[in-house]
């Protein structure tokens, strides 16, 4: 037996590999490696920014207090917003009030009747004032030259006001909606809703504000150019008596419908399209500009009905903390290239953004330093090679020395209707949860420089802003 | 020719040295091999179509065959992850280096930077003649004939059982 063992153990030792320890570590030692490579593949693709979920979430869950809201004005905006708030938990709409008593009134009533809200219809609003005593807030979407009047009443009778762009067709008007804001202490919310998109709020405070992505910005560019549209026009069975037009300030039909475009009423394209832009341009810069200068006319439409420039083209210089910046803004309505951007640039990058998402991008500068943090830290999605056309036969292309600049996304998108989160900004700021994000000064502000757009087209000189214009 | 002559010449840390030049190899084959999987529909087909030079006719053939062209996609990757693999364990270390480097031959010839002939497809950097792949392919010829598994790679529990037997 003894002997068995001493034997069988022999033979193992003889059929073993006999491997000794350092055999051992050496033939595992590159067996790390792989570790290593799990770990960088499992890496390598940092954050997912792929842009399909929103970053920053909107839904809240409901509990606060719960605000009686009043609307005023329900056309084509008036219903946009309108839609917004259906979505928007803790409103309770106890009136709407619209001039157009058989169509728009009655669409808005039979609207929020259909979403058990019980609501009553004015045509007058100071009729509505002395009959609704328990209002929170109202938002108002009239025609630009009602807005002073409609805010003023509504707040000197205590009522929160979330007011349409453009804060009013004069500079005065604008100015004594500030002087009543303050007189009376409550919310003035501007309807410059970019201001309180998640994705331009990522690039004001995140790219601009915390990594200073563009460096030193030098220029802006921005347009809206809108393709060709007829004049708005009505069924005739809901037209308004000349009685009624007259006592609320038109002088038609056709100018109750297109007010845009007159004299008075709206303040043409650059008031009603560039506004929103030109509000980035300020917001974005943390200034307001200098001077401007304009080249615009009334170029391609009937002049009778449309006595605002249809194409505009304007100059801005701003001297900002950093430097001097300039910046181009035109806006056509003849031709719809390229829609509507704004685009910053600086000498380390440019930042595209617009109200559409997929025209945003963020680009940079070849000479500038690497960008790698941000996109680590999710403020940018991984570049992408921006795919270098492909040359004719006999030019070899070289990406590595004639770069362009490698372009990002903003990987915060809006998935709800563009004026949502303007309109759940101003709820929360009237229950104490939040600062307005365009109050009266910021939406005075911009109308000044918006304003002033016109004047110097209609001057034909460089106009010159006093700084004290923009102080209330 | 005897392993201990070898080491004798380019000694330990030649040993060393050329060790982590296989795992660099074999990493690089690996990502290769990995980003081709997570793709979903990669395939070599555009890649086949834009060969210039001797083997032309034979890739643009596979390119248009949908079964070859499976087939070498497979291939390619599967092959590519087995040898990132195999060449970071150092398990059948001269085989596989013998593979890779065929490999990155028929890579090269696809479009080898060969003077007359040009590419729209952008590249990056400047060669002539030489390019990457060339030198990858002759950094795995030379693994063929320094047997580092033996040293550091499973390869050396291999070297044992033969050596037993
Ligand atoms: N923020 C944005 O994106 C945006 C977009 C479009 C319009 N707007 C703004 O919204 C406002 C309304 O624009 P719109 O396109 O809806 O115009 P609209 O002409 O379609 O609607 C105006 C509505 O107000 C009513 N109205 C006019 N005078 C009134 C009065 N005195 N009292 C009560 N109701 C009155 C009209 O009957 C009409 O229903 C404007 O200030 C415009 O600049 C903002």
């Amino acid at each position: 037996m003894e002997n068995e063992k001493q034997e069988s153990k022999e033979e193992e030792k003889k059929g073993s590999l006999n491997l000794s320890r350092r055999d051992i570590v050496q033939g595992l030692a590159t067996v790390p490696f792989l570790g290593m490579f799990g770990w960088s593949w499992a890496k390598k693709d940092g954050p997912d920014t792929s842009a399909s979920g929103p970053v920053i979430e909107t839904p809240k869950e409901f509990t606060g207090k719960e605000l009686n809201v009043a609307m005023l004005g329900m056309g084509a905006q008036g219903q946009v917003l309108l839609n917004s708030c259906l979505r928007i938990p803790g409103l309770k709409f106890k009136a709407v009030c619209d001039i157009w008593t058989d169509l728009n009134l009655k669409r808005a009533v039979n609207l929020l009747t259909k979403y058990g809200h019980e609501v009553t219809g004015y045509e007058d609003y100071r009729e509505m004032l002395e009959n609704e005593k328990d209002l929170d807030a109202v938002i108002i979407a009239t025609p630009d030259f009602w807005h002073a009047e409609h805010t003023i009443a509504f707040l000197e009778a205590g009522v929160h006001v979330y007011c349409e762009k453009e804060m009013s067709n004069t500079i005065e008007g604008a100015r004594s909606m500030v002087d009543a804001q303050k007189r009376t202490g409550k919310l003035l919310q501007i309807g410059h809703q970019r201001r309180s998109n998640p994705r331009y709020i990522h690039c004001k405070k995140k790219l601009l504000e915390e990594a200073d992505i563009l460096g030193r910005i030098t220029t802006i560019n921005g347009q809206w150019n809108r393709g060709v549209q007829p004049d708005l026009g009505w069924p005739k069975r809901y037209e308004l008596s000349q009685e009624k037009l007259e006592k609320y300030g038109f002088e038609t039909m056709h100018e109750f419908r297109n007010w845009r475009w007159y004299k008075g009423l709206g303040g043409g394209p650059i008031v009603d399209l560039g506004s929103h832009q030109i509000d980035i341009y300020n917001w974005f810069l943390d200034s307001k500009p200098v001077s401007v200068m304009a080249s615009g006319g009334v170029d391609y439409y009937e002049k009778d009905t449309h006595e605002w420039y249809d194409s505009i083209i304007a100059l801005f210089e701003y001297q900002t903390e950093k430097g001097t910046v300039r910046a181009s803004y035109q806006t056509i309505t003849t031709n719809s290239s390229e829609g509507y951007f704004e685009k910053f640039m600086g000498d380390q990058g440019t930042l595209s953004i617009s109200e559409s998402a997929n025209k945003s991008g963020v680009y940079r500068e070849v000479s500038a330093p690497p960008w790698d943090e941000w996109v680590n830290k999710g403020y940018l999605s991984k570049p992408e090679k921006k795919e270098t056309p492909a040359a004719g036969e006999g030019a070899v292309v070289d990406v590595r020395e004639t770069a362009s600049p490698e372009s990002h996304t903003i990987p915060v998108e809006l998935n709800d209707p563009y004026h949502q989160p303007h309109l759940q900004n101003f709820f929360d700021a009237i229950r104490g949860e939040a600062e307005l994000n365009c109050p009266a000064e910021d939406g005075y502000e911009t109308a000044v420089t918006v304003l002033k757009v016109n004047e110097a087209v209609e001057k034909g000189i460089t106009v010159k802003f006093n700084p004290e214009e923009y102080v209330i | 020719m005897s392993f201990d002559k070898n080491e004798q010449t380019i000694g330990s840390g030649g040993i060393i040295a050329l060790t982590l030049l296989r795992i660099l190899i074999g990493w690089h084959f690996l990502y290769e091999g990995f980003y081709k999987l997570a793709q979903e529909s990669w395939t070599a087909k555009p890649v086949l179509n834009g060969s210039k030079w001797i083997m032309n006719g034979v890739y643009s053939w596979i390119a248009d065959s949908p079964s070859m062209l499976s087939f070498v996609d497979s291939l390619n990757m599967y092959g590519m992850v087995i040898l990132g693999f195999g060449l970071i364990l150092g398990v059948f270390t001269r085989w596989l280096a013998l593979g890779g480097a065929v490999l990155l031959l028929l890579f090269y010839l696809i479009n080898p930077p060969l003077p007359g002939l040009y590419y729209t497809t952008p590249t990056e950097g400047h060669y002539l003649i030489v390019n990457k792949n060339l030198i990858e392919m002759m950094a795995l010829v030379a693994l063929v004939f320094i047997p580092t598994g033996k040293f550091f790679g499973l390869d050396r529990f291999l070297y044992a059982f033969l050596k037993k037997s």
